[in-house]
């Protein structure tokens, strides 16, 4: 009876949430305990512990983490050493001169650099752009290097020279030296093998300075709970990774934690046969939300974290710094939210832990939407009294009730997520209308009707064991690898066998991880995406193909796409700039309903407030026990979360325990 | 109408989204470096009456003179004249213009049959025909010699993009290819601007995004005079100085008083110097930019720019002095560094008043060279780069290394992009360390950037100020260090004039360093 529960956490700032799955017999079961930011590895063994298992019981792990995020973000990271092209070591503080905001003097322009000056190190060696090498890197220059790295006693080093992406002879010339003196070399041919220097070097910083943590924290995993190759994490291009891949690139764990959420979100597009969906991961601090096509997520270039770039292929997750504990201010210009939060600690006036600041779940708390009864992952109680003292100056200041106060709240804070919606849908050329919205999180399921009602969507799904729902991604993604690599070549005059060579080859690189887990080649399927351009621009737009490459073919697509995205296309010569290759082996494993209860029983009925239906003595629905459709306005709950249904909607079960929310029609 | 206080930030959050929409589809799209790498482009969406009401986080000068590009041309071409479908193009200085590289196209959005707002794009075209490859003529006797001086025209119709009109650009700039593109991704910008404000126009009904539309103004209105009236009333007076243009060449004077009564304030810029010998004059509406700029500074408070924040203040400027030079005047430089000297003018002048809002003097120039190379077919390859000085020191805080300051906030294309594009070796791009001035807080440093041509010739077009007079200090603060520009031929090193068009050879190096901050506070 052992070894037979795949198990999938997320782990985030205020919650860990897990869910396990029995292979054979499809039990599912559920549980949320309170994180442990200095001891993550103790909190995912307290979760395993929270779902009656032992650890003996586990045959597959698989997590989500915010660990490196989070570490980038607070800018709790080791010193590390930058080595540079002489001539550029001062890239990262040189940045690309903008600053990030327009009219505030009080805060300083732009981000402090990764690492420090006297940390950067300046190589006398050069490469152009086609990776000729203009001036050869000299054994007496590696030995200066070297003993100028042994002076600092530094353990990570990130190395990124001019043109290494077209050339990497003297990036692996250093790394074969440097292996022997410092633990953790990060080379920037491999963390992100493209052009634009600065982008480059801050994305290898990061790797670099993610590095030490990321053994750190990882080793201990593996020591507390010795399953091989069943321990494996979360990727930010939305699939798993075992944990000996990640160590020399722990970057690819950047967006770990949103991308889990997004995998599940594919997991019920498919499942659903939904063409078109936006996800909508409302948590505490933030909300996350992303378009996933045909069954597939959006991928992105990269990303900001704290205001450095990040490039890398991953899941395009737009993250807007507003969510539940976003401090709502009045004042003579009008009436805003955020982006200032109260955070965690110490939250929402409603948690009753010192938040004297009014925030969106105040609001939502005083329109009666959350249980007063419930305590949140059994430590959060909701103080309704709280959150009507500190609504009450603003609704003092506009001149309008308590009630009317909090629903304009909630409204304000909408068209701050439309706002989010609108950025991911119009980067594709799409109408987010068209889709359906999947709302999870703490705080989605409770905006969803409202934000759709603004925004003119017309079909909402709160999935299953939607609190639980990233953690659910960990356990229903594929198994996929990704790697992207720069061609640069143009359509007319195409050498085909040459190309064709160069991405057969790199489908077979993404492979290889696959192969290393023991699955088996027939089962993996390669999915190819040409990123492509007119020869002037530098934005590349993703054109999906097939080999083998019929060119008059790709040139139609990328046309068809140009005109879907900006409204016209042009005959100019266009140019594959690089090709993405994601080897993947679908995902089998089906959910069944999660066996969840209310924790503390609902009244039948709640007083609560709705756009145009004020104090209205409102049903308050089990959701576990939801059989049929409910007509709005009603409150369902079950033991994390609530869906809001307000009156003109409507919500329909189906027998996977999903919930469709639609207006009535009229 | 009644108008409940959360419609109006919905709406608000709405036109915001809208405008930064547009800037991502103009950059994306675009084809000129400048645009696409350097993001020298800025949205706006204005009231059917032209007044600003949402832009995106471009550039502050752009956006300033935007506040007038739709009201100066309704008066030449009324709304009536205008259909569903029209886009303008037009880059007149009269018509709330900036100069003549900065192209506008603007779309009347319609809703209901009737004009609700407009949607203006605004791009640096990094070549727009006249004397000198990039349009930059530092010697200009008018603004003929400058470059194409386009009139508001259609360039599009409810029957599509005029072919002749593209023709006719084409065929007056050396980049025409990167031309079509760029103006292509302008249009398409305008269109994405439309179809929000279309949306908004359906979701809250038109009479009520049309009253939303005032109360934004009138909401920036009462913040500013808030604002205003929390300074103290009184008459302060600041000046500071081009490097040269004035009589006899000498520095040429930028002078403001300010009054500040109550709660409004007058900006007189009359005691500036006369119209310049060079391309530093600019226009009156880039002066009001500059003080719009420096008006959001001194509230210290964090409002919505737009047309009610203007209300409270008032800008004058006299006829033949540098910000009225009149009409065939040259301005391309004027833009971007006489409108710097606005600002750095007034921190002066309110540097007893409010000296933890301001910051000490920045480096405030664009630093800009642009090269030009012919190519085989007669037309040409235009890089236009701009460079980071130190920014000032403030109360608390030192300055920053390399960073835009103010009204400007344009990147660097990398060196890595140029040298896959153009025969320019970028040798060197690294901090001028120590250039930033002495302070409690020391001023940032600059950059220096080192280019070398591979090509047979060049040409080049240098726009530096701040090589004579350096950034100011401020409570005691020493100055930043001066910029320098350096041409390196064989073992010649010449300094170079820092408004001048030249012609490079090959194996020439250019090298800028730019100028650091001023410090603050005694060291």
């Amino acid at each position: 009876m052992t070894n037979i529960w795949e198990i999938g956490t997320d782990i985030g700032g205020t919650f860990t949430d897990i869910i396990a799955i029995r292979r054979d017999t499809s039990e599912t079961r559920i549980a949320k305990v309170p994180s442990r930011p200095h001891a993550p590895v103790q909190a995912m063994l307290e979760a395993i512990e929270a779902v009656g298992l032992r650890r003996s019981d586990v045959k597959r792990f698989i997590h989500g983490t915010t660990r490196i995020t989070n570490a980038i973000v607070e800018e709790r990271l080791p010193k590390i050493a930058l080595i540079a092209t002489k001539g550029f070591e001062d890239v990262l503080e040189i940045a690309r001169y903008r600053r990030r905001d327009l009219y505030r003097l009080d805060i300083a322009p732009k981000a402090k650099s990764l690492v420090p000056r006297e940390m950067c190190f300046a190589l006398d060696e050069r490469l152009d752009h086609e990776g000729q090498v203009l001036k050869p890197l000299a054994e007496a220059e590696i030995e200066r290097l070297i003993a100028w790295l042994k002076e600092t006693g530094v353990e990570s080093v990130a190395v990124s020279l001019l043109h290494a992406y077209a050339n990497p002879v003297h990036e692996q010339m250093l790394a074969e030296r440097l292996k022997a003196i410092v633990p953790y070399v990060s080379l920037s041919h491999e963390i992100n093998p493209e052009a634009r220097e600065y982008e480059r070097t801050s994305s290898t910083a990061f790797n670099a300075a993610a590095m030490p943590i990321a053994v750190e924290y990882l080793s201990e995993l593996e020591e507390r709970l010795p399953i091989g190759a069943g321990l494996q994490v979360f990727h930010s291009a939305g699939a798993m990774i075992p944990i000996s891949a990640v160590k020399r690139r722990p970057l690819v764990m950047a967006m770990s934690g949103p991308a889990a959420g997004v995998a599940a979100s594919v997991s019920i597009a498919r499942q659903l046969k939904k063409s078109r969906v936006l996800t909508f991961d409302m948590g505490g601090t933030t909300t996350d939300v992303c378009l996933i096509v045909d069954g597939q997520a959006e991928m992105a270039d990269g990303k900001m974290l704290g205001d450095r770039p990040l490039r890398q292929p991953m899941l395009a997750v737009h993250s807007i710094g507003a969510g539940g504990g976003s401090i709502v201010r009045a004042g003579a210009g009008g009436l805003t939210v955020g982006p200032e939060s109260a955070g965690s600690e110490p939250g929402p006036a409603c948690y009753g832990r010192g938040g004297t600041k009014p925030t969106i779940t105040d609001a939502n708390a005083l329109l009666g939407y959350l249980n007063p009864e419930t305590k949140l992952g059994d430590r959060i109680g909701i103080d309704v009294d709280a959150a009507a003292r500190v609504i009450e100056p603003i609704a003092q200041g506009l001149g309008l009730s308590l009630t009317e106060t909090a629903l304009g709240i909630i409204r304000v804070a909408n068209a701050t997520m439309a706002r989010a919606l609108r950025r991911v849908t119009v980067e594709r050329g799409i109408d987010g209308r068209d889709c359906t919205l999947l709302a999870f999180g703490g705080g989605g399921p409770m905006h969803a009707a409202g934000l759709a009602e603004l925004y003119g969507i017309t079909e909402i799904v709160v999935p299953a064991a939607s609190s639980a729902f990233s953690a659910l991604g960990c356990l229903t993604a594929d198994f996929s690898f990704l790697q992207q690599q720069t061609l640069r070549v143009a359509l007319d005059g195409i050498d085909l066998t040459r190309v064709t060579q160069r991405i057969e080859a790199l489908g077979e690189q993404t492979v290889v991880p696959l192969l290393a887990n023991a699955i088996p080649r027939d089962s993996i399927q390669i999915e190819l995406v040409a990123l492509m351009r007119y020869a002037a621009q530098a934005d590349a737009i993703p054109v999906p193909f097939t080999m083998p490459l019929d060119v008059d073919r790709l040139r139609q697509d990328f046309l068809v796409k140009h005109r879907e995205l900006f409204g016209y296309a042009t005959n100019e010569s266009c140019v594959i700039e690089s090709v993405r290759a994601q080897a993947r082996q679908p995902s089998t494993t089906e959910v069944s309903r999660p066996t969840t209860v209310l924790r503390a029983k609902a009244a039948p009925k709640r007083r609560c407030s709705f756009d145009g239906a004020l104090d209205v003595m409102t049903d308050v629905i089990d959701r576990s026990a939801m059989t049929s459709v409910v007509i709005g306005p009603a409150i369902i709950e079950d033991a994390w979360s609530t869906v809001v249904l307000p009156a003109q909607w409507q919500a329909t079960p189906d027998s996977n325990g999903n919930l469709y929310l639609a207006k009535v029609a009229s | 109408m009644k108008l409940d206080p959360f419609a109006v930030e919905v709406i608000r959050h709405g036109l915001s989204a809208a405008a930064e929409e547009m800037s991502l589809v103009m950059t994306r799209s675009a084809r000129s470096p400048l645009l696409r790498e350097a993001g020298d482009l800025s949205s706006a969406i204005t009231d059917a009456q032209g007044e600003l009401v949402g832009q995106g986080r471009d550039i502050p000068v752009h956006l300033g003179a935007m506040a007038y590009t739709i009201r100066e041309l309704l008066k030449v071409v009324p709304a009536a004249t205008l259909s569903e479908g029209d886009v303008l193009i037009y880059n007149l200085g009269a018509l709330g213009g900036n100069h003549l590289n900065d192209v506008k196209v603007v779309r009347p959005v319609f809703f209901e049959g009737d004009i609700v707002a407009f949607a203006v794009s605004l791009a640096h075209w990094p070549d727009i025909g006249g004397t000198w490859p990039g349009s930059y003529l530092a010697k200009a006797i008018d603004t003929f010699q400058e470059a194409l001086r386009i009139p508001p025209i259609k360039v599009a119709t409810a029957a599509g993009v005029s072919d002749a009109i593209v023709q006719f650009l084409k065929v007056n700039v050396r980049d025409p290819e990167s031309c079509e593109g760029d103006l292509l991704g302008q249009i398409a910008c305008t269109l994405a601007g439309k179809k929000r404000i279309i949306e908004l126009c359906k979701q809250h009904s038109k009479a009520m995004f049309v009253a939303a539309l005032s109360r934004l103004h009138d909401l920036s209105e009462a913040e500013m005079r808030e604002a205003i009236l929390g300074l103290p009333d009184g008459v302060y007076e600041g000046e500071d100085f081009l490097d040269d243009g004035g009589p006899g060449d000498e520095p040429a004077r930028i002078h403001v008083k300010i009054t500040i009564k109550g709660d409004e304030a007058t900006f007189d810029l009359s005691e500036s110097c006369d119209r310049v010998s060079n391309f530093c004059n600019t226009t009156s509406f880039i002066a009001k930019s500059a003080v719009a700029y420096s008006a959001r500074i001194m509230s210290g408070r964090d409002m919505q720019q737009n047309g009610g924040a203007l209300r409270p203040l008032t800008i004058i400027t006299r006829p033949g002095s540098i910000f009225e030079p009149g009409l065939t005047a040259p301005v391309a430089a004027g833009n971007h560094e006489t409108s710097l000297r606005i600002v750095d003018a007034i921190f002066l002048a309110m540097q007893d008043v409010i000296p933890e809002r301001l910051s000490s003097g920045g480096a405030t120039t664009s630093g800009m060279l642009s090269f030009a190379e012919p190519r085989q077919d007669g037309s040409w390859k235009m890089l236009y780069e701009v460079h980071a000085g130190g920014e000032g020191a403030r109360h608390n805080r030192a300055g920053c290394a390399a960073t835009r300051v103010h009204l400007t906030n344009t990147s660097n294309t990398p060196a890595e992009a140029i040298e896959a594009n153009y025969n320019i070796r970028v040798e060197q791009q690294a901090i001028r360390w120590g250039s930033g001035g002495a302070g409690a807080y020391p001023g940032g440093d600059g950059v220096v950037r080192s280019y070398r041509i591979l090509a047979s010739s060049m040409h080049l077009t240098s726009c530096v100020e701040r090589k004579l007079i350096p950034p100011f200090g401020l409570k005691g603060g020493a100055p930043g260090e001066t910029a320098r520009l350096t041409l390196t031929r064989g073992s010649e090193v010449i300094d170079v004039e820092g408004k001048s068009n030249l012609v490079l050879q090959r194996d020439d190096v250019i090298t800028i360093e730019m100028c650091g901050g001023g410090g603050y506070g005694r060291a």
